[in-house]
């Protein structure tokens, strides 16, 4: 299923975003953003919420098109590709959702063996296999035949990222895989994608905002924030390069270059002083 | 996704963007059951959810429509004598108008809603863009099995609806007022047409009725925005605009088939 | 994990056989192409001249109550008459050959049916055997038709007269109901009572100024317009040169008939024939079928 991502021309870089440019609802998500992720590392995107960080996950996936702008995965600009040169790609790409949408109406099991079943025609006992084998590697064989609404929020997660490598896919992309999880639940995942991307040698992204688990499991991080890259580097070095940007979001103050205020009219008209104290 | 909510601040734009929208939903579910011939096993799981377990509803209904219609009747042809004609107005009315539009209105009730806020959940909890993401196109898996499964269903509701509804007459007319027997068939089996009762009425309505309900179910669903009061909101849309389409088209269905 | 899509697999089966069976059932039970299902029996020939709106599957009934049904209705190419086979009940095989098979109606507006009449021969019709002896159906609007004229109202006229009328029956005659002759309004009942004292009803009739040489011989008589219309009273001009007046009473009347004993007379003792003036003779108010049934008026004053 890796083999689109071998005829890529770079081989350090598999996701190479250049010049892409969104516009949703009148408002400017990405404005000529430039991004490269390197293959084989875990590559965090962070930022203020609304920059569009999930967006920049479905450019990736192809589920949703750039206005302008080319978004190559292992050589492929993905805005261009037909339905079925897209859906072979996805074959080579996992996705763990924010709310890990397994699908209600399988099992575990089922959930897992779903994207097997579509795709190939496996053998019984060997699909079994392959499925036991993934659900075993996220901890969680035992609970093979219980239905979604029977897990807590980290077994789904970790039922989603068994479903997501069932694949043994080149790239991951997680969706805020840390939201809403307790401490250990939290580095239960973490220890997940350290261990997938150090034994797999699969790409990892992920969209985070937690600083603390992002620096233990991040090799590079990028810093989005009005459209454009405003920072990037080791996470541990990022922290300290002196932009405004990243003194607020990672020293957490409250406003900064992402204002408290969300963009309004003047305040004192609205109260109806009628302008008459500015 | 390529079916995005329509928003519209005039209504008649608004519902005209619907139908229209609703049109083209229907090519890309059409353009997609070549896709999901694969998905075989998924349809016939969704004939089961909208077919199979409708029928409790659709036999009691059905009978009960055909006991009430062979009472009233029978009281109004008392008074001309015409008693032994009321099973074969029972018949004809069930065949032509009232199998399929009940049937059609209970199959909206009971299958469209669910189809829609299952897909409508389905969406609010990201599944749709998931199977997206595991290469599996939802319109081929989700959208065009549910549609072909209440395409088939609904002629075989209706046709379960109106031998009940017989069956009801006849318990009624026969057994209690003392129709006779032979009469109550004779004169049914003489009047009633192969073509134009039985293919025209039940399986030709109940085709474009089944078309018509499953089409605003699954594209409601789709459409609808991913939360839980969007679900909502669209469930009731779908009973709604089934309700009129069925109305409707079974009024343009009958001027133009009798 | 096969094992609920097994269930899914039976139970979409069932409901999918099920639907075709009701289909099936729909189109081979309730439709022209219906199968006859019967029990034990045997079939026996007729042959009819006319059939009316008898049916395939109508009943067979002796004395009223049924022992079997119409099986076949068939019309051989070049033959004149129909030829219709009665499946009957195997426990009802004493029918006597000379037993005659008629074709009657079941009340005024209802279906047609076989009724046989037993003869007197010692020897039964066995299956396949032939009932030589039949009377075909009667076409009841054609008799009814002679008997009835029928039209609107009569106009508000200037002045009137009254006479009166006794009935022994008036059936549902009602006050404010016309009064014609020749099938032409000339008046309305003004009203009807029962007499205490002869025991029968008095009608009083007020007739149009303009109609006032009706010959006081002339007989009334209690109609039905059209086979369930309402009731009116017909006047039937007599011979006599003196004319009715004011508060004569009229003589000669005849009653509601009951329509059914009608045309029970007319099943059992009706022409044999198919001949058009069926009924010849039975009926006291034949004589108006002479006259046509429109309301034209005669321009007689």
């Amino acid at each position: 299923m890796t083999e689109p991502v071998r005829a890529a021309p770079d081989d350090s870089t598999l996701v190479r975003v250049r010049g892409l440019t969104t516009v949703l609802n009148g408002k400017t998500i990405f404005d000529k953003l430039e991004l490269d992720i390197p293959r084989g590392k875990v590559t965090a995107i962070m930022g203020p919420s609304g920059t569009g960080k999930t967006t920049l996950l479905k450019h990736i996936t192809g589920q949703m098109r750039p206005d302008a702008g080319q978004i190559l995965v292992g050589g492929k600009n993905v805005p261009e590709l037909s339905r079925e040169e897209l859906y072979k790609l996805r074959e080579g790409i996992g996705y763990l959702f924010q709310n890990s949408a397994l699908l209600t109406d399988f099992s575990v099991f089922e959930n897992v063996a779903f994207p097997l079943r579509q795709h190939t025609k496996l053998p019984e006992v060997l699909l079994r296999n392959v499925v036991l084998l993934k659900l075993q590697a996220v901890g969680l064989r035992g609970a093979a035949e219980l239905m979604p609404n029977e897990l807590s929020g980290g077994m789904a997660r970790r039922v989603a990222l068994a479903r997501a490598i069932v694949f043994d896919p080149m790239l991951i992309l997680y969706d805020e895989p840390f939201v809403g999880l307790d401490p250990v639940a939290l580095n239960q995942v973490l220890k997940l994608i350290r261990t997938l991307n150090e034994t797999l040698g699969i790409t990892s992204v992920l969209v985070a905002h937690e600083i603390e688990a992002v620096k233990q499991v991040a090799d590079h991080v990028f810093l989005i924030a009005n459209g454009k890259v405003v920072a990037q580097g080791d996470p541990k070095t990022i922290a300290n390069d002196g932009s405004a940007w990243t003194r607020q979001f990672f020293g957490g103050g409250a406003d900064g270059p992402v204002p408290f205020q969300y963009p309004a009219g003047d305040y004192g008209q609205a109260l109806g002083f009628s302008g008459a104290a500015k | 996704m390529s079916v995005r909510p329509v928003q519209s601040s005039n209504v008649l734009t608004g519902s005209l963007a619907q139908i229209g929208n609703c049109g083209l939903f229907l090519l890309t579910l059409l353009a997609a059951i070549p896709r999901s011939f694969r998905y075989v096993r998924e349809t016939l799981r969704q004939l089961w959810f909208v077919g199979a377990m409708s029928l409790t509803i659709i036999m009691v209904c059905g009978l009960f429509v055909g006991m009430v219609l062979m009472l009233q009747l029978y009281h109004v042809l008392s008074i001309f004598g015409g008693t032994s004609a009321s099973g074969m107005v029972v018949a004809l009315s069930v065949y032509r108008e009232l199998g399929p539009v009940v049937t059609a209105l209970l199959f909206a009730g009971r299958a469209g809603t669910s189809i829609t806020a299952e897909i409508g959940l389905m969406r609010a909890t990201d599944q749709i863009d998931a199977m997206e993401m595991m290469a599996v196109d939802p319109i081929a898996y989700v959208a065009t099995p549910r549609f072909l499964a209440g395409l088939i269903a609904m002629p075989l509701l209706c046709c379960v609806f109106c031998a009940m509804s017989v069956l009801g007459g006849h318990l009624v007319g026969v057994t209690w007022l003392g129709i006779d027997n032979g009469t109550f068939w004779s004169n049914m089996t003489a009047v009633v047409d192969l073509h134009t009762d039985i293919v025209n009425g039940v399986l030709l309505k109940s085709l474009a009725f089944g078309a018509v309900v499953s089409l605003i179910a699954v594209y409601q669903g789709f459409t609808t925005p991913p939360t839980s009061e969007g679900v909502a909101y669209a469930t009731t849309r779908t009973v709604v605009a089934s309700s009129i389409a069925i109305l409707a088209l079974d009024f343009v269905l009958t001027a133009f088939l009798m | 994990m096969s094992q609920p899509r097994n269930s899914y697999a039976v139970g979409t089966g069932l409901f999918i056989v099920l639907g075709f069976a009701a289909l099936v059932y729909l189109a081979t039970q309730t439709t022209s192409v219906a199968n006859v299902h019967q029990g034990s029996s045997y079939t026996v020939d007729t042959h009819f001249a006319n059939i009316g709106q008898l049916k395939e599957r109508a009943p067979v009934k002796i004395a009223g109550v049924r022992i079997g049904q119409v099986q076949s209705i068939t019309l051989q190419p070049g033959a004149e008459v129909a030829d219709v086979k009665l499946a009957i009940d195997k426990n009802y095989d004493k029918i006597p050959l000379d037993s005659v098979a008629t074709i009657f109606t079941s009340g005024l507006l209802g279906d047609q049916y076989v009724g046989i009449v037993y003869g007197t021969s010692k020897k039964t019709v066995a299956e396949g055997g032939t009932l030589a002896l039949t009377k075909p159906a009667e076409q009841l609007e054609d008799m009814l038709g002679k008997f009835f004229g029928a039209g609107g109202m009569a106009d508000n006229l200037g002045g009137t007269y009254t006479v009166t009328a006794d009935f022994t029956n008036v059936g549902t005659l009602s006050a404010g109901a016309a009064v014609k002759m020749a099938g032409v309004p000339i008046g309305s009942v003004q009203s009807v009572v029962a007499d205490p004292v002869k025991l029968d009803a008095k009608v009083t009739l007020a007739i149009d100024n303009r109609y006032n040489q009706i010959p006081d011989d002339s007989s009334a008589a209690v109609f039905t317009s059209g086979l369930i219309g309402a009731q009116f009273v017909a006047i039937q001009p007599g011979g006599s040169p003196d004319a009715l007046k004011n508060g004569d009473e009229m003589v000669l009347t005849q009653s509601a008939m009951q329509l059914e004993d009608l045309i029970g007379k007319f099943l059992v003792n009706g022409s044999s024939s198919d001949q058009k003036n069926a009924g010849n003779g039975t009926s006291p108010g034949k004589s108006s079928s002479d006259k046509p049934s429109s309301p034209t008026p005669t321009g007689k004053q």
